[in-house]
């Protein structure tokens, strides 16, 4: 909240990215009737969903993540990891983006509405697993940013590796069942960009399956390790470049 | 307290030879340097200890301290701190630990140093009875009562130092690692924070690992001395002795018509030697000291041993 007229812009522009998105299914939806097997108003639901994905990340997160690899470069690493606190929680959730929270309520607004012209059959028990499984994929999404991030304790920089997350990072954008193949193991199970926002809408519209969720549970908590594992292997390798 | 046993750590680090030529040749053939900043070294502190770690730039006094603190991984050996091995950074042993360095600000730049010291409150668990009475006596006895509701970068670099003295001793910790504390200060202020940091001992007991360049804050502060050279000990014993190995040496300054030159000779040649110098040279001042402190240690440093 440092500068005013930044303030401003920076929430000018997330209303643009959100007006483009809706504005993009929007469109492809005056051609054909079904996207990946959903209909305009479910699309909503799911664009939505990864909307409000994307604006809590950028509130609580993104800050953090932007500068985790300079600290880690410079060795200024130090100061976190001599408190008795876990550095990757403190790390991770330092700075709160005030500019953000303000994109927070606008995109609630987006899903409150997606959800009410929902005209399908939908429980209170459908819409509460929606929002588990959001938050759920919040820390997907966060588990894949930190794996590009990492590196740098061995590369001491990570902008490939972080270009890559946010180019690869459009997947969660798309319907997953549009992936096949290759592609579907990929962005379900190794960069498990489709369990973010898709399979949560999913489980919403078309109710609860075993497998999904299933998959759901063990791709989430495997990567969650997977993430724990490489920071810790990362932190042995800290050299905490100094004086 | 502190126990350390054949504690190494080596670094790998790239090498390239300067500009673009340079740079494409590292993309496809690199070349490394592994460097020893620790070659096996032991250490034993008792409590209530406070040792002065001394050496030159590069010599791995930081890289120690790094490791003792738990930054640093260690590339072999041991090392227990408060009966934990830091590396491991067990919360326990974090709560009863601080590193301060002079070069790297802890604090929050922005906001007035009231505001960090509440987030170390809570990370550190500190009960408020405690917090109260350690910000009032740490104020009081730094003198920086009037500075706390300013922010911290609206302060001198004196002040700031304060402050972060303050930021680390609030937890009141057992085990105090010192990372040249008193850099860039001024005299006066260079003064301040040793006349605080023996009272501090005096009064609490931690044990501390203080590392300087300034010998004036080492032959104040520190009853026992570890002198670092190219990763190893060189000398680890009381500040006194090195005074006393050299007893039996005395340094001559010798003023002629043409030049001023010194050197260093034998007690017990000092009658003959000087007579031989009045009656080669026309001398007009001559002086004869005890060898001091920054001497011995520089020659320490420098050769291995004393002189």
């Amino acid at each position: 909240m440092e500068f005013r007229l930044d303030f401003t812009f920076r929430i000018v522009m997330d209303l643009i990215y959100y007006a483009v998105n809706i504005a993009f299914f929007k469109v492809l939806f005056l051609h054909t009737e079904l996207i990946g097997g959903w209909t305009s108003e479910q699309m909503m639901v799911f664009v939505a969903s990864y909307l409000l994905v994307d604006a809590v990340n950028m509130t609580v997160f993104s800050t953090n993540m932007w500068w985790l690899p300079f600290y880690i470069n410079r060795g200024e690493l130090d100061y976190y990891l001599t408190r008795p606190v876990s550095p990757l929680f403190f790390l991770s959730l330092r700075e709160f983006a005030a500019n953000s929270f303000v994109n927070l309520l606008v995109a609630m607004g987006i899903f409150i509405y997606a959800i009410a012209n929902f005209s399908g059959p939908w429980g209170l028990a459908n819409l509460a697993g929606l929002i588990l499984l959001l938050i759920n994929g919040v820390l997907i999404y966060y588990c894949i940013q930190m794996l590009m991030i990492i590196p740098v304790f061995w590369t001491q920089s990570a902008r490939g590796f972080v270009d890559l997350f946010y180019t690869v990072g459009i997947a969660m954008e798309r319907p997953d069942r549009i992936y096949r193949g290759w592609l579907r193991i990929f962005f379900t199970v190794i960069m498990p960009f489709a369990l973010i926002a898709s399979y949560p809408s999913r489980v919403f519209i078309e109710g609860f399956d075993r497998e999904v969720l299933l998959h759901l549970t063990t791709v989430s908590s495997g990567l969650w390790f997977v993430m724990l594992g490489i920071w810790k292997r990362g932190l042995r390798n800290y050299a905490s470049a100094s004086s | 307290m502190i126990a350390v046993k054949g504690l190494r750590k080596t670094f790998t680090t790239h090498i390239k030879e300067p500009g673009l030529a340079g740079s494409l040749r590292a993309l496809v053939k690199r070349e490394t340097v592994t460097k020893e900043a620790l070659k096996s070294v032991d250490l034993e502190i008792q409590q209530g200890e406070i040792i002065g770690l001394i050496g030159a730039n590069g010599a791995g006094k930081t890289t120690l301290v790094k490791i003792l603190a738990g930054i640093v991984h260690p590339t072999a050996g041991e090392a227990t701190v408060l009966g934990f091995k830091p590396w491991e950074r067990n919360n326990e042993y974090r709560r009863q630990m601080c590193l301060i360095m002079g070069q790297k600000a802890q604090v929050w730049w922005d906001l007035p140093a009231l505001d960090s010291f509440l987030l170390l409150k809570e990370i550190y668990q500190i009960d408020d009875r405690l917090y109260r009475e350690n910000v009032e006596f740490l104020a009081e006895t730094l003198m920086v009562k009037d500075h706390l509701k300013t922010q911290v970068r609206k302060l001198s670099l004196g002040e700031r130092m304060k402050v972060e003295l303050m930021a680390a001793l609030l937890h009141r910790p057992r085990v105090i690692f010192l990372d040249e504390p008193t850099i860039g200060l001024d005299l006066s202020a260079q003064k301040a924070v040793r006349e605080f940091l023996k009272s501090y001992q005096r009064e609490f007991r931690p044990v501390t690992i203080l590392t300087s360049h300034y010998m004036e804050d080492i032959k104040e502060l520190c009853p026992r001395i570890v002198i670092m050279k190219e990763g190893s000990f060189v000398y680890d014993g009381p500040l006194a002795e090195v005074q006393r190995m050299l007893g039996d040496e005395k340094c001559l300054s010798v003023t002629t018509r043409e030049r001023t030159f010194k050197f260093t000779i034998a007690r017990t040649e000092l009658a003959a030697r000087t007579a031989e110098i009045f009656a080669q040279n026309d001398v007009l001042d001559l002086n004869i000291q005890d060898p001091s402190i920054e001497d011995v240690i520089e020659s320490i440093m420098k050769n291995g041993t004393a002189l």
